[in-house]
């Protein structure tokens, strides 16, 4: 109760702030709005030179960018830690959360929360529309029920990873690039896992499972049945990787060296 | 001149320190280009070749794209955009040197870093595993070199081009991170441009993207050929020089706005 | 009662050294040269409630790194510390709440926002209560002179007007104790008195307890009765700043300047002088015993030279610290 009231002071704290410049709220929204045309763009772009990827048509690889646009919005908007390790570990941004009495994971998330990013959302259920009427899918109540648990599950893996990834600043000092390169791999989830070898395979599922974050969880509501028990796996991989991420977390404040040493 | 030099070196030192970054670059670049080998098979499918491209020839294409792109990709934009606002630039103003030159050459020590220690060992990683091919002529080798160092000078344009303008607006990562989007598509890293529709192709034409990926992949595959080479590099040479005139006129703007605003 | 009981703290850090040049870099990437370095040393320290203690070392002694341990931001290599009945690490979200930590370099206000949209999200963060906040911070803020400030936004402001209200922000929960990291850093003399004058204040009112780091050892002078004394991570003095004075500097220093150039042969020999030449016509004698020394010398020197002026010069604490670095002399 008290994080939640805490986090609707911060989020109308955020709001106020940004309405102040509004050119660059705009800016940003129209850059996000670019980056999911280019996707799209490829995708289109290659099945003009094609008819089916693996097996998967033009419109089921659409649905499944679709359905991916939802949790990344929503880890976009909520976990913007990609430059944790500049912004709180060189320069001791670190040690003024640790003042405060509210968990430190927690207080990054909400100093660095940009709504903004959720229209992506708004994208992504558009897309996911566009593609299900060509494909003439329906689907019943409960559904969205699942929809919404797998959208929680898959922005829940993503948070993980980068969280992950950012406690390497407890551990390393030094700057990484890992992050931006990450957003590459996480990328690949989006295409039918099929296409790959073993290895890519295992990893996007079981690594750095980003497949959980598009094509497992998305092929429930294109009805192949043959990745069902992945699908239904998706909610289970994303406590499991915030959890590890959490655990993490907290091991490595332990670690900190804080700024200037 | 030394001074540059000095620059280049001391981005390398700096490179060299972070162990951490090494390791996982060549690992990740691996990843990326071994998961772009796959999705380029699948679309292929059973296919000899599309747009005049073998899937042999679209893997060594898809594996050069992002070797070529160690070298000119660079964050000077985001460097220079956090300089502006936490108002260091002022102070590198009254440095001896040129500000946005000292940039370029940071930006070439970290390309030329990322190519030697993060694409070599890379290649020889994605070789190993899959079919592509680094047998082409010594001429080509060539032609590959020069037509990688105009797309660095070009993409280095555009990244100062973004990074000044930090000056004029108050918060620049919006335009940064499209301006990469941008890039990843329209130079051809992602896709050849080629493979576009016509009227797309003939867009692009008029823009300078093309000039930091496409020219560099498509020379390496030889998918350009005798003329078509020289006509490549002209239009790279073209850009690298029209690009001048709109980083000398913003810059120029940027400093008197630096006078008054004193920061 | 002990507000703060550090038994044995120590702190290491673990650093490399790299290689000169560019082979030596690449050499860096396999193998790295460890180092550990103890930035804290094995120190032992009390604080009773309502004490105003100075934390004093150069750059690097430990300060900071202690501060970070109290506060709860740095784990311990090993040592105890208690700080306000608990465990400040183990214990940070509980145990936050009960201090108040300003460093003077770092910004614990949100840039953007406006003074009081930053105490309000600190008041939620705090937990604090309507009525807690209006009855206590009321008065701090008419204290600190911030009213006017309040609905500027931090990035407006000037370096002393921030200051105080980041000493504000920090009051917001009413902490019994505060941690203040040069808190003085930059500021001018108004300031500053301001600040001590406020500091002075809520020490008397709410009993709070103060450990104050700073490089301007006036604050020191103004504010502590108590000194800890840190160098390489150990504590060399920790006692009352008086018996500082008293024992690092003994007796009196008296600057004689004369109408000519004087040798060493023509002032008197006592035992308990040493004479200093500051330059050709000026001599510092220190003295090492009781007051009569003082004029029994003034009258020694002038009855053979001529005197062109005489000051007896009391020591500040900003000397006898330099001195206490530059000697190396322990005291206890």
């Amino acid at each position: 109760m008290f994080y939640l009231s805490l986090f609707f002071q911060y989020a109308s704290q955020y709001l106020k702030t940004r309405l102040t410049y509004r050119v660059d709220m705009v800016i940003e929204i129209l850059s996000d709005l670019l980056s999911q045309g280019v996707n799209l763009i490829f995708i289109l772009i290659v099945f003009r030179h094609t008819a089916f990827l693996g097996g998967w048509n033009r419109d089921e690889i659409i649905f499944i960018y679709g359905f991916f646009l939802v949790p990344y919005a929503i880890f976009s908007s909520f976990f913007n830690i990609w430059d944790f390790n500049e912004r709180y570990i060189v320069k001791g941004e670190m040690d003024r959360i640790l003042t405060r009495p509210v968990h430190s994971l927690f207080q990054i998330i909400l100093e660095r929360i940009e709504l903004e990013s959720l229209f992506g959302a708004i994208t992504g259920l558009l897309v996911m529309g566009y593609a299900m009427a060509n494909l003439e899918l329906t689907f019943v109540w409960y559904d969205i029920l699942i929809f919404i648990l797998m959208v929680i599950g898959g922005a829940l893996i993503y948070a993980g990873i980068f969280i992950s990834i950012a406690t390497i600043g407890f551990w390393s000092d030094s700057r990484t690039d890992i992050m931006p390169m990450m957003y590459n791999i996480s990328n690949y989830g989006r295409y039918p896992i099929n296409i790959y070898n073993k290895v890519i395979q295992f990893v996007l599922t079981w690594i750095l499972p980003f497949a959980f974050v598009g094509v497992y969880p998305a092929s429930y509501f294109l009805n192949r049945e043959e990745w069902y028990g992945y699908a239904f796996f998706t909610p289970v991989m994303g406590l499991l990787f915030f959890g590890i991420a959490i655990l993490l977390w907290n091991a490595g404040v332990k670690r900190y060296r804080g700024a200037g040493n | 001149m030394s001074m540059y030099l000095e620059m280049i070196r001391v981005r390398f030192l700096m490179m060299l320190a972070y162990r951490t970054n090494y390791y996982s670059g060549i690992l990740i670049y691996s990843i990326n280009i071994g998961a772009y080998y796959f999705l380029w098979s699948a679309i292929y499918g059973g296919k000899e070749e599309i747009q005049g491209l073998s899937v042999a020839q679209m893997t060594t294409y898809v594996a050069v794209a992002w070797m070529a792109r160690a070298f000119y990709y660079n964050n000077i934009d985001r460097e220079i955009a956090a300089e502006i606002k936490d108002g260091k630039v002022a102070i590198e103003m009254i440095r001896p040197y040129n500000y946005l030159g000292m940039k370029t050459m940071q930006a070439l020590g970290e390309g030329i870093f990322r190519l030697l220690f993060f694409s070599v060992p890379g290649m020889i990683i994605v070789t190993l595993i899959f079919p592509v091919r680094f047998d082409a002529s010594v001429t080509t080798w060539l032609f590959f070199f020069i037509s990688l160092v105009f797309s660095f000078i070009v993409n280095t344009h555009i990244n100062l081009l973004t990074g000044i303008m930090t000056f004029f607006l108050f918060n620049n990562t919006g335009l940064i991170r499209a301006k990469r989007v941008v890039i990843d598509l329209f130079s051809g890293l992602l896709l050849p441009i080629s493979f576009y529709p016509e009227w797309a192709q003939t867009v692009m034409s008029y823009l300078p993207f093309q000039a930091i990926s496409y020219v560099p992949s498509m020379i390496f595959t030889e998918g350009f050929v005798g003329q078509e080479i020289y006509h490549a590099l002209l239009t790279q040479i073209v850009w690298v020089i029209i690009l001048l005139i709109p980083i000398r006129l913003l810059w120029s703007l940027a400093k008197k706005h630096l006078i008054v605003q004193g920061g | 009662m002990n507000v703060i009981e550090v038994q044995n703290l120590r702190k290491e850090f673990n650093s490399y050294t790299s290689r000169p040049g560019l082979a030596g870099a690449f050499r860096d990437l396999f193998t790295r040269n460890y180092k550990i370095h103890a930035a804290v040393d094995n120190i032992s320290l009390t604080v009773k409630q309502g004490e105003m203690v100075g934390y004093i070392g150069e750059n690097g002694a430990g300060k900071s790194t202690t501060i970070k341990m109290l506060t709860g931001i740095l784990t311990p290599t090993s040592g105890s510390i208690m700080v306000n009945g608990m465990n400040p690490h183990k214990q940070r979200e509980e145990f936050v709440r009960t201090i108040g930590v300003v460093f003077g370099q770092r910004s614990q206000l949100w840039w953007d926002i406006a003074v009081q949209e930053s105490f309000r999200l600190l008041k939620k963060v705090y937990r604090v209560s309507d009525e807690d906040y209006n009855h206590h911070m009321g008065h701090v803020i008419e204290t600190l002179e911030i009213g006017p400030l309040l609905d500027k936004p931090v990035r407006k402001l000037s370096l002393g007007q921030r200051m105080r209200c980041e000493l504000a922000a920090a009051l917001v929960h009413n902490p019994p104790l505060l941690f203040l990291d040069e808190p003085t850093i930059g500021l001018d003399v108004l300031v500053k008195l301001k600040i001590r004058k406020f500091l002075q204040e809520i020490n008397e009112q709410y009993k709070t307890t103060i450990l104050l780091t700073t490089h301007d050892l006036t604050d020191i002078e103004a504010l502590c009765e108590r000194v800890v004394l840190l160098d390489e991570g150990k504590i060399i003095y920790d006692g009352r700043l008086d018996q500082l004075q008293e024992h690092a500097v003994e007796g009196k220093q008296i600057e004689f300047e004369f109408l000519s150039e004087v040798s060493r042969s023509s002032l008197p020999r006592v035992e308990n002088i040493q004479w200093e030449q500051k330059d050709a016509t000026t001599w510092l004698g220190y003295i090492n015993g009781d007051e009569q020394m003082v004029s029994r010398l003034i009258s020694d020197v002038v009855q053979k030279n001529p005197i062109k002026n005489v000051r007896i010069n009391e020591v500040s604490t900003e000397e006898i610290v330099r001195k206490i670095y530059e000697e190396g002399m322990a005291l206890t």
